[in-house]
């Protein structure tokens, strides 16, 4: 329902001279029923309404009939009647009527059409037409809210690939350089291999030249030399001390790669939600590796991890608030510097303080820092979202993030993590 | 019995023939990296490794090194900072990066500074890094000491500059640009289809080619890497606003551009790159050798196979006249 024509309802409007007692009989009749009052039309201008309340105090006084009935009904009527324009939209007719509509409600109000009469109009129908309206807001609000939930948790998730993308290309960097000469030394191994094999064939020859009874002493000869060459041309391209060393580099680097992923697999945790009984220094550490790509060469990281009794939370989250703060970090940090991640408890909380000494933030966007989509990064290069959702993790946990921030000197953040109570 | 199992005696292999190898330097912050290639290679080539930068300078300052295979991210120096320097001590020995991350800057920088022979990515294939490296060092092998020794400025003659681009816009600013600052020494072609391209390649002597990677519907990269296959004398610029890692790496070993330049074009940029063009055109038509230090990997992923004969076909007719 748009406006007002709707609730509008085409009654024969009153004449002005009808008298009392006829209005007092249109009353009685069933058609009016619904009616509280008549409206009083004089060439299609409205001129008043005579409420059923009004003519009946008239008719049922004493003699009323008698000295009033036969009187034109433009003496009683209310000559101020509530007129409300057919075109006005149903929320500004409510407005108004509500208004100025006398108390206790005897009387409808009057719908016109360009000033003239156009129909009459029932509070009671203006209220329905009010629910119905807020009942489609209600709705479409419901509509817009869940999209917003939606499109935030999409903007939370896409914030989260794009630090994981970053991960990732970091991670796989990290393991290609293990892989490379892993890969290498398996591929030399396998060349010294074929040689040892072929040369092992040559002695077998050599061997079984020597058990027989008619012996070639030529081609014993031969077989010989031919052995003496191959023996020269594997020691000198694969030296003792340099394939043990290609082994043990091998060995190495495979567990490097085992490292690395098996901290991927801790820090994702995706096969767990959340657990109860985590120790938060090994959230760090697992996160100190991921980051790894990020930190070398540049920043200079000093760990300081008490004995922590364990916390109850989900390690994933967690894992991506201490990937968040240690990423800030460094990125806060300009050329080299230094981040300390020292960790400790209080009996009721466990803390983690991430210090950089990188550039610090300004006082006036410290209050800013967790507020979705604030950021001091170019356009495209941050969402702004980070330290929202770490805010929310934390929340989430009952914890608690705390940043103090002085220009030039860095940045200290402390999450704060309730223990998890001992059943 | 004893005396008569003794093998003749042979002589150990010459070592100090090591000499007459070629020599490669390889430079990567991780030591097991470099003890493994060295094994790889340490049978027919001479190898030095180092994990400093700094120390790989002072060695290509101190002897000859066919070869110079550097890692990209090292924490004292960059291998792209490494190479850019490597140009100036030792123009002569061949650079190439052996890198296990895909950083689109660094792969730019290791065209426009340091104009590197091959980008090779970690993990490597033993038997292709042998190839690649091998045919590096040889190349510097055959050269010596060539780009060491100044150019004999030949007369000067006005030179032929394409640009394939479906900007109307970009040709205007390129011409206006170069009328600004090499007034009379450059002829400007502009073609906007990968046709257009091959007409003039069919009638224009050109020295310099300046092109999208994409004009219009046409992917340039065939035509570049094809171009480049039968035709080293022409230098290619890139001009484009198109950024993608395995992309780039293609047009490094097997389009061996000159200079990778982003749009929107910049006029420093554009001109330095053309500046820089020139004189290694020059350098191949003086001295024709030289074109092996751009040789290109066969081209891989073309899939018209009608470009490589027109561009061969070129290349005869070029060729007679």
């Amino acid at each position: 329902m748009e406006n007002i024509a709707e609730l509008s309802i085409a009654v024969e409007p009153l004449t002005s001279d009808i008298t009392i007692a006829d209005v007092g009989d249109l009353f009685l009749q069933p058609a009016y029923d619904r009616f509280l009052s008549l409206p009083v039309v004089r060439d299609g201008e409205p001129l008043g309404v005579i409420s059923r309340y009004h003519v009946q105090r008239i008719l049922m006084g004493r003699y009323g009939r008698e000295l009033q009935g036969a009187k034109a009904v433009k003496h009683f009527m209310n000559n101020s009647p509530l007129l409300v324009s057919v075109d006005r939209p149903v929320e500004e007719a409510s407005h108004h009527i509500t208004r100025n509509i006398a108390f206790p409600i005897t009387e409808d109000f009057i719908i016109t059409d360009g000033g003239n009469y156009h129909g009459v109009g029932f509070v009671i129908n203006l209220l329905r037409g009010l629910e119905d309206k807020l009942i489609t807001k209600n709705k479409s609000l419901a509509q817009s809210f869940s999209q917003l939930q939606a499109s935030q948790s999409q903007l939370v998730q896409s914030e989260k690939m794009a630090s994981l993308g970053q991960m990732v290309a970091g991670v796989a960097h990290e393991i290609n350089t293990p892989l490379g000469y892993v890969h290498n030394n398996v591929e030399m191994a396998r060349a010294a291999y074929d040689q040892l094999a072929t040369l092992n064939e040559k002695y077998e020859q050599l061997i079984s030249m020597l058990q027989s009874p008619d012996l070639d002493e030529r081609a014993m000869q031969t077989q010989f030399s031919e052995i003496q060459e191959m023996r020269e041309e594997f020691s000198n391209t694969f030296q003792h001390d340099e394939m043990r060393g290609l082994f043990s580099d091998t060995l190495y680097g495979l567990g490097q790669i085992s490292d690395i992923v098996s901290n991927l697999k801790n820090f994702s945790r995706l096969d767990q939600a959340m657990v109860s009984n985590i120790d938060l220094n090994q959230c760090v550490d697992s996160t100190l590796v991921i980051a790894n790509n990020l930190i070398k060469h540049k920043v200079e990281v000093i760990r300081d991890l008490g004995v922590l009794p364990k916390v109850r939370c989900a390690p994933s989250q967690i894992n991506q608030v201490l990937l968040n703060l240690i990423t800030n970090a460094v990125h806060a940090i300009e050329d080299r510097g230094r981040i300390m991640i020292s960790t400790f408890s209080d009996g009721q909380f466990v803390h983690i303080i991430i210090r950089d000494s990188g550039k610090g933030i300004p006082a006036e966007n410290l209050s800013k820092i967790f507020d979705p989509f604030f950021t001091t990064k170019p356009i495209g290069e941050g969402t702004g979202l980070g330290l929202s959702i770490t805010f929310k993790i934390i929340r989430d946990h009952q914890g608690y993030i705390r940043v103090k921030s002085r220009v030039g000197k860095g940045t200290a953040f402390c999450v704060s993590l309730p223990i998890a109570e001992q059943p | 019995m004893i005396d008569m199992i003794t093998p003749p005696v042979k002589p150990a292999r010459p070592m100090q023939n090591a000499d007459l190898r070629p020599t490669l330097l390889f430079v990567d912050d991780e030591e097991r990296i470099l003890r493994s290639l060295r094994m790889l290679f340490a049978a027919n080539f001479r190898v030095l490794v180092t994990t400093d930068g700094h120390e790989a300078l002072e060695i290509l300052k101190r002897e000859k090194v066919h070869a110079l295979i550097s890692d990209q991210r090292m924490p004292l120096m960059s291998g792209v900072d490494l190479l850019r320097q490597a140009r100036d001590i030792a123009p002569d020995t061949m650079r190439l990066l052996l890198t296990g991350y895909s950083d689109i800057e660094a792969i730019i920088g290791s065209i426009n500074d340091g104009e590197v022979f091959r980008y090779i990515n970690k993990p490597w294939n033993a038997d292709e890094i042998r190839a690649i490296v091998g045919e590096a060092a040889n190349i510097a092998m055959s050269l010596g000491q060539m780009l060491a020794k100044p150019l004999e400025q030949s007369a000067k003659e006005i030179r032929g500059i394409l640009l394939v681009d479906d900007s109307a816009e970009i040709a205007n600013n390129l011409r206006e640009y170069i009328d600004d600052s090499f007034p009379g020494a450059f002829h400007l072609e502009w073609a906007n289809t990968l046709n257009d391209a091959m007409a003039f390649l069919e009638t224009r002597k050109l020295s310099v080619i300046i092109s999208d990677i994409n004009v219009g519907r046409d992917d340039m990269t065939p035509f570049i890497k094809t171009l480049k296959h039968f035709h080293p004398h022409i230098v290619t610029i890139v001009l484009t606003n198109f950024r993608d890692t395995s992309l780039l790496v293609e047009l490094i070993n097997q389009g061996q551009i000159h200079r990778f330049l982003p749009k929107p074009m910049r006029k420093s940029m554009v001109l330095r790159g053309i500046q820089s063009g020139m004189v290694l055109a020059d350098e191949i038509r003086l001295r024709p050798a030289a074109k092996q230090r751009h040789k290109v990997e066969t081209p891989k992923n073309i899939p018209d196979a009608g470009i490589i004969s027109r561009i061969r076909g070129l290349f005869r007719s070029a060729s007679k006249s």
